[in-house]
């Protein structure tokens, strides 16, 4: 009797442990400055083709029919990060690219707070949290520039002006061959390329 | 020694409920993985089975080595099982050194290599160790026991299962289009 209890002692402590152990691994995985630089996709990347109508009643693709896009991954709060929106404006001009808000889910505000910050006239889709994942995309303001094939061109997380425009310019960069990856399947880049 | 004993079990009945949890949560990438050890021209879908059935295999002795103590037969299967893990480890070492095992799904990232082979030779040397003799009539357990056991392994196989699918979410099949 006493061997059976210190068995069930000894298994429920090593299981416990090992629930905790797991926890432990993957919040550090998950949550570290390194994770997030993971984040996206890496350039040459097939990106996730979608069809989405915006308030207006206008359809958006993406792939888009203009050379480049500029998928926004972010809402309403993108106004507490004007340099951010310093850099759109800076980009907007450029009539090759196609810039669009994509939010995680219904958010009546992110169009007016688009309008109040000056950004009227860029789209604002509503996306999904499947959507995002599709994007390995958790953290927002984030930037991805997808070409007219259908390959992701850059991607990052954004914080300020700076890198929005450093973003376009990556985009604007031929694509490697290497990093070309057959279209068929999402994968996640084992890389971080982040801005 | 008898503790020695059980706690040699209680190891490796963990090793198997984790890493049959793991696996689960992405069958695919498993797949992959038992595709390398069939040399014959096989059904994707016939392949993915054999991949769910070694996982679901993994997690039931896992269950009932923990479970059910008593029952010294299991502890035959686990030894036996560990035994296959070094096979598998120094053909892979053999056949295909460097690509990833996937043992534990998307929880660890290890590789056909020689410390591979020589982890599952340890895992194996634990398995004998627990197939050492312990009187059954002193492992009976009652049944609030066997309840809480097995609630601590269906949490320990929720929790592996739910890391697995989270360190691996970048790994989802191409998504659907979305429209509004």
């Amino acid at each position: 009797m006493l061997l059976a209890s210190s068995f069930v002692v000894v298994a429920l402590v090593f299981c416990m442990a090992t629930v905790l152990a797991l926890f432990g691994v993957t919040h550090v995985s998950m949550s570290g400055a390194e994770a997030i630089e993971r984040d996206g996709l890496a350039p040459g990347m097939p990106a996730p083709g979608w069809s989405l109508v915006d308030s207006t009643g206008k359809v958006v693709r993406s792939p888009p029919r203009t050379s480049l896009q500029l998928i926004m991954f972010t809402d309403h709060s993108l106004k507490s990060f004007p340099s951010v929106v310093d850099g759109l404006r800076e980009v907007m001009a450029q009539e090759r690219l196609e810039i669009v808000v994509l939010t995680r889910r219904r958010n009546e505000l992110a169009e007016s707070a688009l309008r109040l910050i000056g950004l009227d006239g860029i789209p604002v889709l509503t996306g999904s949290p499947s959507l995002y994942a599709a994007y390995n995309v958790r953290v927002t303001p984030f930037a991805i520039f997808v070409d007219s094939a259908g390959r992701v061109r850059a991607s990052s997380l954004v914080n300020h002006a700076w890198q929005v425009t450093k973003l376009l310019q990556l985009a604007d960069l031929p694509p490697e061959p290497e990093t070309l990856a057959p279209r068929g399947r999402f994968r996640r880049r084992t890389a971080g390329a982040g801005v | 020694m008898d503790v020695l004993v059980l706690c040699a079990k209680t190891i490796l009945a963990s090793l198997l409920i984790v890493a049959g949890g793991a696996k689960l949560s992405d069958p695919a990438s498993f797949t992959s993985t038992v595709r390398l050890f069939i040399p014959l021209r096989v059904a994707w879908p016939l392949l993915s089975a054999i991949a769910i059935g070694v996982s679901l295999a993994e997690l039931a002795v896992g269950l009932a080595s923990l479970t059910l103590p008593a029952i010294t037969a299991l502890n035959a299967l686990v030894f036996a099982i560990a035994c296959a893990f070094v096979a598998v480890s120094a053909v892979g070492y053999a056949l295909h050194r460097g690509r990833s095992c996937r043992c534990f799904g998307a929880l660890s990232h290890r590789k056909f290599d020689a410390a591979g082979v020589l982890r599952s030779a340890v895992t194996a040397g634990i398995a004998a160790v627990a197939l050492a003799h312990v009187g059954a009539a002193a492992l009976q357990l009652d049944t609030t026991a066997r309840v809480l056991l097995l609630a601590a392994a269906a949490l320990l196989a929720l929790a592996a299962f739910t890391a697995a699918r989270a360190r691996g979410t970048g790994r989802e099949p191409e998504p659907k289009v979305e429209a509004q």
